[in-house]
């Protein structure tokens, strides 16, 4: 096995359809541009197949060193057979350093898979990526426990470093094109060889008051919610106020709201202008979904609740009461 | 006859799980260990596949001697065999790690048509096993699956559905097949007092790393994992916000709505 | 007796300076949920002031000062009843109990708690776990105050095996209506020394005196419990196996029973279908629900195979085993929320908690469903097989608050009617409040309620704690 001094290059893998690259995926080439600057390495983005002008462009502004561009048979759909030997492939070929993959389901297929196959160590969902300069490492944070406590992982034998990443945990912040060489990579996987076939695929029915990741405002429920009749009040508040309902985990795991309304770590990532949260505890899993928002009011009756800790404005009190006043309150003032 | 595998995984109640406040340390006292509830509902897909083409039902777990419990479980909910994989040479180990030794000693209890697990774990959920088992098993994967729709014993193929990000995915995949399973559809079973009382009498297998052959002691454990813990330290507490106190809850919502109006 | 003066401004003032501006509040300042408890079909009545009170010599002055003034006093806990007897219909002051709610002490020798009024049930039975103890008791509303539950004498779901809160009580404080402080009872388990003041004080709805400190027995905590749900085609037969598995010598700690439609509804409300509809290819109409402890899983097992041979007996399409913890909470969070859920599915609601004989459960039940459906009320039923105590509610999304009214009381008058004649109570545990006044003078007849009536004299000779509930 070689040193882990020679390998070279953190790489990103571009996510796309053709006409859409993965939000994902740009935050993850955005992250891992700091990462480079940090360690010295060259950014590369892996794309696979043809990906249109306009978006193509948008990955090099993130400040890409290289394209790895594959061409080849198998990759028509996402399958985890092709992508797996392709990254098999090219990993040996290259010997990259870190090799970051977004969270989407199709990346958490592939990603663990070919790091098994290399092998070598895979991360998941980490909310923060430091580089340490003295062990040349990655540290993967994330929140363990149920977010009782921050866990650092690093891979400090082995390469390269996979990671994937949840959407929304990182920034879609350009730094800017540079000097991008580009490298023509053919890998065919037989066609007959994958395993898996899609028959169909129906989309969800479009609702719009699932949608909490672009939402301005939200209101968001804990655990402290006595149950399903008092949710009314929370969701009125939301439409007054122009934005949407969205719950903490406990709520889904109660069954009374559905999981793309979860904000946090294992669910949606949200950055509102204002964020109001009733009854919820303030668990780091929860408090890293809104990390981003302009503004957050937390109320709760426990004084010594977490979530203090991490708003702007805090109410100690009953989270129903708060409710119907602000309720009332809004409804003087139309 | 389908073979079918059950991957299940014993895991500490997190909900549980408290911290000293002093030492920033997990209290695991006093923290009951229970199954992996999405591997219920993992072991409630197997164990209605078998209900309806026949077959039989092994489980299989790495943990120490109180994951029997675990197993127990699955037996009264349906599973015909289990298997404990436990060894102090296993312990610290990662996904890759925990995946050799699975599949190693799963090659010793037959060749299995579909493997399930558990979408993801409560403790660790990095839902990275169901990956690493089918690369290990060599097997095609359905991961996120919602429903098993048919399965061809004589084509060796399975149809299923996929929850994705947008919506439902119908596939069809290769046998050997390992699926995640989602809960949506497959709702763990109550045991009846027949297959609890079998349950709680039933032998359960146990290997160690001696009894699986060929076992890589560089591929189990500690030796075997290349992912590392080198540090835990309790979530940084934000700096506290302002807290509106103005008296009564009327006039702390007047300074609230005072506020949202500012944001606005 | 209704010649009660109003709370002057001056006397207000004296009622502040008793708690403190931060626990008192006067007029506008009243909160409406003081005007009501969960039962707000009973009329709200908005008290002129509520002291929440956080001490027995509060509650003392508080009570010598309303007393001169011949000023109502209406003590309230957490507001969770159901008839009505925290709510003050003639006015005054509402004495709330909330801030008394310290657990005071646990006497691990004798096993007993000593603790303020006002600790809610759920943190004083978690608090006696924590100890390595259990209260017994085990009402539905968990959030209740254990002071409410004394002062309805409430029951709940283990009241098969270890009885009613009256049977946990050893000794209180309390502030009679003169401001008299009085201490009754003795950490002991036996008296026989003159009339039990103690008992006449629990169930007493706040009418008598003022509980303001409780002694309560504990028990060691069972080593293991296991519920088992017996599926049934019908009401009928699923209450008929009642009184074969308490004949079985098991000394179970519940047995509940609970009809297909409400099960229904609670998963649909929490997400959460705990119980199986369909058992062995049969559509399960109705279900009972044992809870077996024991000191191992060897005895539950012994206890088990008994209990599965009278299932097989009685006609139950099986019997599963809740065993796991994380079983035993999602079953006993679809039990628990039945209230709720009929509360969210519903605008009006009106209840009755009748206790009959175990054996006329059955019979009741149909007769009430019979009934409801002539006078054209919904109703929902579930409840306590074990001792007959069962939880009726009418509801109502259609009708007219008067029209529903009417039916209802029409329905209410033929239920009680009946409940008397099969020798049954009109109260279980939920008690009397001024909802069910009537009903218990039916139940009880006229000599029996004049000593009722004669008693809380005695007490309060002036009238003013508490007037208007369970006798006139």
């Amino acid at each position: 096995m070689k040193n882990k001094s020679e390998y070279k290059d953190m790489w990103v893998f571009i996510q796309h359809d053709g006409e859409k690259v993965e939000p994902v995926s740009l935050e993850l080439m955005c992250e891992t541009r700091k990462l480079c600057d940090a360690s010295g390495e060259k950014l590369a983005a892996v794309i696979v197949g043809e990906l249109c002008k306009e978006e193509y462009e948008k990955v090099l502004d993130c400040g890409a060193d290289k394209v790895i561009h594959v061409t080849g048979t198998g990759y028509a759909f996402p399958n985890v057979d092709a992508y797996t030997n392709l990254f098999t492939v090219l990993c040996r070929k290259y010997s990259p350093s870190v090799v970051m993959v977004g969270g989407t389901v199709f990346g958490r297929d592939f990603a663990p898979r070919f790091a098994c196959r290399l092998p070598t160590g895979c991360t998941s969902d980490a909310t923060e990526l430091v580089y340490d300069e003295k062990t040349g490492d990655i540290e993967f944070i994330e929140p363990a426990v149920g977010g009782r406590m921050m866990a650092v992982i690093t891979v400090p034998v082995m390469r390269p470093q996979v990671g994937t990443i949840r959407p929304g945990t990182f920034k879609y912040a350009p730094a800017g094109r540079r000097e991008c060489s580009v490298i023509e990579e053919r890998v065919d996987y037989p066609e007959e060889k994958i395993r898996t076939k899609i028959l169909s695929f129906k989309a969800d029915e479009f609702d719009e008051s699932l949608n909490i990741a672009d939402a301005e405002v939200i209101v968001c429920v804990g655990n402290g919610l006595k149950g399903a009749d008092a949710l009314p009040k929370y969701r009125l508040l939301a439409e007054r106020l122009g934005g949407k309902l969205a719950c903490s985990r406990p709520v889904f795991d109660r069954g009374i709201l559905p999981y793309k309304l979860v904000v946090g770590q294992s669910g949606t990532v949200v950055k509102p202008k204002l964020y109001i949260s009733f009854g919820i505890s303030g668990a780091v899993n929860h408090v890293t979904g809104f990390s981003d928002a302009a503004c957050v009011i937390a109320v709760n009756k426990d004084p010594d609740a977490a979530i203090f800790n991490y708003c702007d404005y805090g109410i100690v009190g009953d989270m129903d009461e708060i409710c119907e006043g602000m309720l009332e309150k809004l409804k003087e003032s139309e | 006859m389908l073979n079918i595998l059950v991957c299940v995984k014993q895991v500490p109640d997190v909900n549980l799980v408290k911290i000293d406040p002093v030492t920033g340390s997990l209290i695991r006292k006093g923290v009951p260990s229970i199954l992996n509830p999405l591997d219920a509902n993992a072991l409630e897909a197997a164990v209605q596949v078998k209900e309806q083409y026949g077959g039989t039902v092994t489980c299989i777990t790495m943990g120490p001697d109180q994951a029997m419990e675990a197993l127990r479980e699955c037996l009264a909910a349906g599973a015909d065999r289990a298997v404990l994989l436990s060894d102090r040479a296993f312990a610290n180990a990662d996904t890759l790690a925990t995946s050799y030794v699975i599949v190693s000693a799963a090659k010793l209890l037959g060749e299995f048509d579909l493997i399930f697990c558990g979408k993801e774990s409560l403790d660790g959920a990095t839902g990275q096993m169901g990956s690493q088992l089918a690369e290990r098993f060599d097997a095609s994967q359905i991961s996120s699956m919602s429903k098993i729709l048919s399965v061809d014993e004589n084509n060796k193929t399975v149809t299923a559905e996929r929850e994705l990000e947008k919506g439902i995915e119908k596939c069809e995949a290769k046998l050997p097949c390992l699926f995640t399973v989602e809960k949506t559809n497959y709702r763990a079973r109550i045991p009846n007092f027949r297959s609890w009382k079998a349950s709680r009498k039933a032998d359960i297998e146990k290997y160690t790393s001696q009894t699986i052959p060929a076992l890589d002691p560089m591929q189990i454990g500690d030796p075997g994992s290349p992912t590392k813990v080198p540090r835990t330290y309790p979530p940084e507490a934000g700096s506290k916000g302002c807290i509106i106190d103005e008296g009564s809850t009327e006039r702390n919502v007047e300074k609230l709505i005072d506020v949202i109006r500012e944001v606005l | 007796m209704s010649d009660y003066n109003k709370l002057t401004s001056a006397l207000a003032q004296e009622l502040k300076a008793i708690v403190g501006e931060n626990r008192f509040q006067c007029g506008e300042q009243v909160k409406e949920d003081y005007s009501h408890d969960e039962m707000p079909i009973y009329g709200r009545f908005m008290p002129e002031a509520v002291c929440l009170v956080e001490s027995t010599e509060e509650v003392s002055a508080i009570m010598k000062l309303c007393r001169e003034n011949k000023i109502p006093v209406t003590v309230r806990g957490a507001g969770t009843g159901l008839v009505g007897g925290c709510v003050p219909i003639n006015g005054g002051i509402v004495l709330g109990t909330e801030r008394m709610n310290r657990i005071l002490s646990y006497d691990m020798k004798n096993l007993v708690v000593h603790t303020q009024p006002g600790v809610l049930l759920c943190d004083l039975a978690a608090d006696a776990l924590a100890h390595g103890l259990m209260y017994p008791p085990d009402p539905g509303e968990k959030t209740a105050t254990v002071g409410g539950n004394v002062s309805t004498n409430a029951g709940g779901m283990r009241a098969v095996k270890y009885g009613v809160t009256r049977d946990y009580v050893l000794a209180m404080t309390v502030v009679l209506p003169n401001g008299e402080i009085m201490k009754l009872g003795k950490t002991v388990c036996k008296t026989s020394s003159g009339y039990s003041l103690l008992h006449l004080m629990i169930g007493s709805e706040g009418t008598l005196g003022i509980i303001t400190e409780l002694t309560l027995k504990l028990i060691p905590k069972p080593e293991k419990d296991v519920s088992l749900i017996l599926p049934f085609k019908d009401i009928a037969t699923a209450i008929a196996s009642v009184p074969e598995i308490k004949l079985a010598n098991l000394d179970p700690q519940s047995i509940e029973f609970m009809e297909r439609d409400i099960v229904d509804s609670s998963a649909a409300f929490t997400g959460n279908a705990v119980f199986p509809t369909v058992v062995n290819g049969k559509e399960a109409g109705a279900y009972i629900l044992v809870t077996l402890v024991g000191g191992g899983e060897d005895e539950l097992t012994v206890k088990m195979e008994r209990l599965s041979e009278v299932a097989e007996k009685t006609g139950a399409y099986d019997m599963l085993v809740v065993w796991t913890d994380g079983l035993k909470k999602d079953v006993w969070a679809a039990r628990s929320a039945f209230l709720t859920v009929i509360e969210a599915e519903t605008k009006l609601l009106d209840e009755m908690d009748v206790v009959v004989p175990v054996d006329r459960i059955a019979e009741f039940l149909v007769y009430t469903h019979d009934e409801a459906e002539k006078q054209g009320v919904r109703v929902r039923s579930f409840g306590h097989a074990g001792d007959g105590n069962l939880h009726i509610y009418c509801c109502s999304n259609e009708l007219e608050e008067d029209e529903f009214k009417r039916r209802v009381r029409k329905l209410m008058d033929l239920c009680y009617a009946k409940c008397t004649e099969f020798e049954g109570q009109v109260s279980g545990e939920h008690s009397i409040g001024h909802a069910k006044k009537a009903y218990l003078r039916q139940s009880v007849g006229d000599t029996a309620y004049g000593l009722m009536g004669a008693i809380k004299k005695v007490f309060d000779p002036d009238g003013i704690l508490n007037p208007g509930k369970v006798v006139d």
